[in-house]
C-alpha cells in the first residue's frame, strides 16, 4: 500500500478571493452606473428623434449600437473595480454575454420597435409609429390565420417523417446486405438544397404535361394527375417533398442513437421470449426516447420555418392552402414592402414558436420520466 | 402626330430624292452609313439561324458604338467603376447588356459590375433600396410604374442634353414621350422597352377545317375564326376543350392565376380593360379624384369571373401558371390558342430555337367587349362604334436611369450617361426589338417593316406582329399604367387575394371587394392625396 502524499495542484487551486478595496468598489458602481445612465440617454434622445418629437439626434441606429459597446467596456472595468478577481474571472464570461446581447436581444428589442411601426417602403413620409395597430392587424389577418393553419398540418406531419425515419434506421442498423451503400444513398436527399428539390420534384418530377411522376400517375389511370391543383393533393405534395429532403436527418440521428444502445438488453428481451414487435415497443423505442424527443424538437424547429419550397413551387397556392407562415410573412416584406406588420407578424411568429418549444420540452421531460 | 409607317417611308424617300440630288451630300453619307448599319446588324445572326448568342450581342455592340466615338475619347473613363443593377429574365435583359456593353467597356475604359434580379424579386430589392437609402447601383434598368418611387424622391440623375441628342430621344413613340420618362418636367429615362399586351394566337387552330365544321355543328352562328371579343373568347375556350389539333389536345386561352411578383396582375387587367375602360373616362383602376379602387366593380369582376369560368376549360394544372408559364411553357411549346403578352411572344416565336409555333402565330389587339361599364352611370354601355377595345399599355416598358449618385463624379456622370445611351441608341434598339431580348418596338423608326422583312421576318407575320403593337399604342382609348409610388404592392395584394378567388374560396364579388378594401388601406398608409396627385398627372388629367 502506497502512502498517500499531497500532491500540489497549480492547474485546480483556487487561490483566496482577494476582496477589493472600498475606494475601488466606489469607482467601479459609479463607472458602471454613469456609463448606463449614458446608454439609456442615447437610446431615449434616439426614440424621441425618431418619433418626430425632438430634432436633436441620429440618423440611423448605428450611435446605439457604439453606445452599447462603450457601456459593455465600462461595464466589464467596473466589475474588475468593484469585484477584484471575481470580476475578473467574470470578464471571461462577458464577451459571449455581449455578444448575445448584441445579435440576440438588441435585435429582438428593435423587432419589437419595428413592429410598433407602420412602415411601408413606398411611403413618402417614411415610417410612423403606431403602437398595436399591426397586432390588431394580424389578428384580422385571415392570410395569418390560413398560414397558422397549414402550419400545424406541417408540423404533425413530423410525426409521419418520424415514423418513415425510424423505420429506415432500424432498416439500416440490421444485418443486411450492401448496409453501407444504403446509407449513403439514403443520406443524398438532406444533401440537397430545397430549392434544387423544388425544381428537381415539384417543376419537373410532378410536373403536369412532361413530368415522370404524372406520366405514371396517367398510366394508372389517374386523368388529370395536378399534384398542385387541389388544395388537399398540394398541401400533400409540398409536405412529401419537404419529408423527402428531411427524413435522412431524422434518419441518421436515430441510426446514431440505434447504434449507441447496448445489445446486452435486446439479447436479454429476445432470452425472455419477446417477438420482434414487442422487443421494439418495449425495449428499443422506450431506449430511443430521449433521442427520438431531441430529434423530433429539432425537425419542428425546421419544420416551422418551411418557405423555400411553398415559394419556388406553388407560392402558397392554391388559394392558399399551400402557405405557410414563413411564406406568407416573406410575401408581405417582398412583395407588399410592408415592414413594419412583417416584422410584428414575424416577432409574434417567434413568440409562439419559443412557448411551443418550451411546453413540448416540459411534456417531453415528464413523459421520459414516466418511461423510465 | 405619331409617325406611322407612310410618314416615316415618305420621309426616307424625301432623304433619298436629297440625297441623289447631292442638295444633301453630308447628310446622305451619313443617312446611307446608318442604313447600312441596321441592315449589317439585323442579319446577326439573321431570324431563323438560331436564337443570338453573346458573341452576337458583342458584335451588334462594337458596329453601334459610332456615337459613342463620336463623343468620347478611347479610354476617357479610365479607372472608373459602375454598378448596374437590372433583370435576368429567361437570360435575357442584363445579360444581353453586358454583351451590348464589353466593347464600349474596352473601348472607354470604364469597367461595370452587375446586379441581376429575377423578375419577381425586382419590384422588393428596388423599394428596399430606396427605403433604406442603400443605393448601391449607378445605372439602373427600371419600368416606368416605378419613376413615382425613384424620380420623385429624387434619386435619379436628370438626362444631359448630348444624350437626348445620341440617342434622338424624339423617336420614341407617341404614348412613350413626356409625361412618361420625366418627372416634374425633367427628363431621366433612356427607354429601350415598348411594352402593351398583345393578342397571340394559332393561325392554324383558327384556319382549321375539322374544328369549323365542329364549331358549326355545335350550333354557333358565327364562323370559326379569331375571336375578336371577350366573349368570343370565352365561348372558343370553352368549344375546344376535349378537341384535337394535330393529334394534340387542343386548348383556347390559357390564364396566368398564379402570383409573379405582381406582375401577374396585367393579365387580369388585360381581360378586363375591354369592361372596364370606357372611352368617356381616362381611369380604369381607381377613381380619378378619391382613388377609390374600382376593382370590385361590376366591370372588373366580370374579368375575375371570366377566369373563373374559363379555367375548368384550360389545362388541368393552370392554377399553378405564371404568365411566364403560359407564354414559354405553354403557348411556344404548342399549347393554347389564345394568350396576350408583351411583345416577346412575337419575337421569340420565330427568332429562338425554344418555339415550335413560328409559323403559325398571329397577332392583333387586345380583344373588346361587346358592352362597356361606365363608372359614371353604373351602367353596362354599347357603343355604336361597336365592341369596345381598351388595350392594356402594362407596365410602359423599360428604360435605362443613372442614379444621382454619381452627380457629385464629373468622369462618372458622364461614363454613367454614355453607357446608358449606348444601350439605349437608335440603331442597337433595333436589334434588340427585333430579336429575343425582353424588349418590343418604342421607336417610330422600328415599324419600317421592310426592314425586318430583309432580317429574315416573313411580310404577313411581321405586319401582324408590328401592327398589333402600333394600335395599341395608338389606340384613342388605351388603358395607362398609372405610375404611382407602390403601384406593385397594389398588384401584388391583389395577386394574393386572386389566388384565393381562383381556388374556389371566395367568390369574385367577395374577392374584389377584400383587394378594394387592401388598398384603400393601402393607400392611406402610402398617402391619399400624393396618391391622387400623381395618379392624376399619369392619365394626363
Amino acid at each position: 500500500m502506497q502512502n498517500s502524499v499531497p500532491v500540489s495542484d497549480d492547474l485546480h487551486h483556487q487561490p483566496a478571493t482577494k476582496r477589493a478595496p472600498r475606494s475601488r468598489k466606489a469607482a467601479g458602481r459609479a463607472l458602471v452606473l454613469l456609463a448606463s445612465l449614458g446608454f439609456l440617454l442615447v437610446v431615449f434622445i434616439q426614440v424621441l428623434h425618431t418619433t418626430g418629437t425632438i430634432s436633436a439626434g441620429f440618423s440611423d441606429w448605428r450611435p446605439i449600437l457604439i453606445a452599447y459597446l462603450v457601456w459593455a467596456v465600462a461595464f466589464g472595468v467596473g466589475q474588475v473595480l468593484t469585484r477584484g478577481e471575481r470580476g475578473q474571472r467574470a470578464l471571461f464570461l462577458l464577451p459571449a454575454v455581449f455578444f448575445t446581447v448584441a445579435v440576440v436581444i438588441f435585435p429582438t428589442i428593435f423587432g419589437i420597435y419595428i413592429a410598433s411601426l407602420d412602415w411601408n417602403l413606398s411611403s413618402i413620409e417614411g415610417p410612423r409609429f403606431s403602437g398595436f395597430d399591426n397586432l390588431k392587424g394580424m389578428l384580422n389577418d385571415t392570410y395569418y390565420w390560413n398560414a397558422l393553419g397549414n402550419m400545424v398540418f406541417y408540423t404533425v406531419a413530423v410525426l409521419g417523417e418520424y415514423a418513415i425515419a425510424f423505420g429506415l434506421a432500424l432498416l439500416l442498423s440490421a444485418e443486411i446486405r450492401a448496409r453501407k451503400f444504403f446509407r449513403v444513398v439514403f443520406l443524398l436527399p438532406m444533401m440537397l438544397s430545397p430549392v434544387a428539390v423544388s425544381w428537381m420534384i415539384g417543376k419537373s418530377l410532378l410536373e403536369y404535361r412532361f413530368g415522370p411522376a404524372a406520366t405514371l400517375a396517367r398510366y394508372l389511370g389517374w386523368d388529370n394527375p395536378a399534384f398542385f391543383a387541389s388544395p388537399w393533393m398540394a398541401r400533400l405534395s409540398i409536405q412529401a417533398m419537404d419529408a423527402w429532403v428531411s427524413i435522412p436527418f431524422i434518419m441518421i440521428i436515430l441510426l446514431a442513437g440505434l447504434q449507441a444502445m447496448p445489445k446486452e438488453v435486446q439479447e436479454a428481451a429476445k432470452v425472455d421470449g419477446a417477438n420482434g414487435w414487442q422487443s421494439f415497443w418495449h425495449v428499443t423505442f422506450p431506449i430511443m426516447l430521449p433521442v427520438s424527443i431531441t430529434v423530433l424538437i429539432i425537425r419542428i424547429i425546421f419544420k416551422l420555418k418551411l418557405a423555400d419550397i411553398v415559394i419556388n413551387v406553388t407560392a402558397g397556392g392554391p388559394g392558399g392552402a399551400t402557405d405557410t407562415v414563413s411564406s406568407f410573412i416573406y410575401r408581405v416584406y417582398r412583395d407588399r414592402s410592408n415592414v413594419g406588420y412583417g416584422t410584428a407578424l414575424a416577432m409574434v411568429y417567434l413568440l409562439l414558436i419559443i412557448v411551443l418549444l418550451t411546453l413540448m420540452l416540459r411534456l417531453s421531460k415528464r413523459w421520459t420520466q414516466k418511461v423510465e | 402626330m405619331q409617325p406611322n409607317r407612310r410618314t416615316v417611308l415618305k420621309g426616307a424617300a424625301s432623304a433619298a430624292a436629297l440625297g441623289t440630288s447631292g442638295a444633301l451630300g453630308t447628310f446622305s453619307e451619313l443617312a446611307l452609313a446608318q442604313a447600312n448599319l441596321r441592315a449589317q446588324i439585323t442579319q446577326i445572326p439573321g431570324v431563323g439561324k438560331g436564337a443570338p448568342t453573346d458573341a452576337d450581342w458583342q458584335k451588334v455592340g462594337e458596329l453601334c458604338l459610332g456615337p459613342t466615338k463620336a463623343s468620347i475619347k478611347e479610354g476617357e473613363f479610365k479607372g472608373v467603376e459602375l454598378s448596374f443593377m437590372g433583370l435576368n429574365n429567361q437570360n435575357l435583359h442584363n445579360l444581353l447588356f453586358r454583351g451590348f456593353l464589353k466593347p464600349w467597356e474596352a473601348y472607354t475604359g470604364a469597367k461595370i459590375s452587375w446586379i441581376d434580379l429575377a423578375q419577381a424579386d425586382y419590384n422588393p430589392r428596388l423599394q428596399q433600396a430606396i427605403a433604406t437609402g442603400t443605393v448601391d447601383f449607378d445605372i439602373l434598368e427600371m419600368g416606368a410604374p416605378f419613376e413615382g418611387d425613384v424620380c420623385g424622391k429624387g434619386l435619379a440623375s436628370e438626362m444631359p442634353d448630348w444624350v437626348k441628342k445620341q440617342i434622338d430621344i424624339d423617336d420614341y413613340v407617341d404614348y412613350l414621350k413626356p409625361p412618361v420618362g420625366t418627372w416634374n418636367g425633367k427628363t431621366y429615362r433612356v427607354t429601350i422597352d415598348g411594352d402593351c399586351h398583345n393578342f397571340n394566337y394559332r393561325t392554324d387552330v383558327f384556319s382549321d377545317p375539322a374544328l369549323a365544321k365542329a364549331w358549326k355543328d355545335a350550333g354557333n352562328a358565327s364562323e370559326w375564326g379569331v375571336p375578336k371579343t371577350w366573349q368570343q373568347v370565352q365561348a372558343v375556350t370553352k368549344f375546344l376543350k376535349g378537341k384535337k389539333i394535330k393529334n394534340q389536345n387542343a386548348f383556347g386561352y390559357l390564364d396566368a392565376p398564379k402570383p409573379w411578383g405582381g406582375f401577374g396582375f396585367y393579365f387580369l387587367g388585360s381581360r378586363a380593360s375591354a369592361y372596364a375602360k370606357h372611352p368617356d373616362d381616362k381611369a380604369w383602376l381607381f377613381d380619378i379624384d378619391t382613388m377609390k379602387p374600382r376593382i370590385n366593380n361590376p366591370a372588373w369582376v366580370r374579368a375575375i369571373q371570366d377566369v373563373i369560368d374559363a379555367l375548368p376549360f384550360e389545362p388541368a394544372d393552370q392554377l399553378n401558371a405564371d404568365p411566364n408559364t403560359t407564354g414559354f411553357q405553354q403557348f411556344l411549346a404548342g399549347i393554347g390558342s389564345m394568350i396576350p403578352w408583351w411583345g416577346d411572344i412575337g419575337q421569340v416565336a420565330k427568332a429562338s430555337d425554344t418555339s415550335v409555333i413560328g409559323d403559325i402565330v398571329g397577332f392583333d389587339i387586345l380583344p373588346g367587349s361587346d358592352d362597356v361599364y361606365n363608372s359614371k352611370t353604373g351602367q353596362w354601355d354599347k357603343l355604336a362604334s361597336g365592341p369596345n377595345h381598351a388595350p392594356n399599355c402594362a407596365y410602359l416598358g423599360w428604360g435605362v436611369y443613372v442614379m444621382a449618385r454619381v452627380n457629385g463624379d464629373e468622369k462618372k456622370h458622364k461614363a454613367a450617361w454614355s453607357a446608358a445611351a449606348h444601350l439605349g441608341g437608335k440603331d442597337l434598339s433595333l436589334w434588340m426589338v427585333m430579336y429575343p431580348s425582353g424588349f418590343q418596338a418604342h421607336r417610330a423608326s422600328h415599324f419600317q417593316y421592310d426592314e425586318w422583312v430583309a432580317a429574315g421576318y416573313d411580310k404577313k407575320y411581321i405586319t401582324s406582329y408590328l401592327n398589333s403593337q402600333l394600335a395599341s399604342y395608338n389606340h384613342p382609348n388605351r388603358a395607362v399604367e398609372p405610375r404611382i409610388p407602390g403601384i406593385f404592392q397594389y398588384y401584388s395584394i391583389a395577386e394574393d387575394e386572386l389566388t384565393k378567388i381562383f381556388a374556389g374560396k371566395v367568390d369574385a364579388q367577395t374577392g374584389a371587394n377584400n383587394i378594394a378594401a387592401a388598398w384603400e388601406k393601402l393607400t392611406d398608409q402610402i398617402g391619399r392625396e400624393r396618391q391622387i396627385g400623381l395618379y392624376k398627372a399619369s392619365l394626363g388629367v
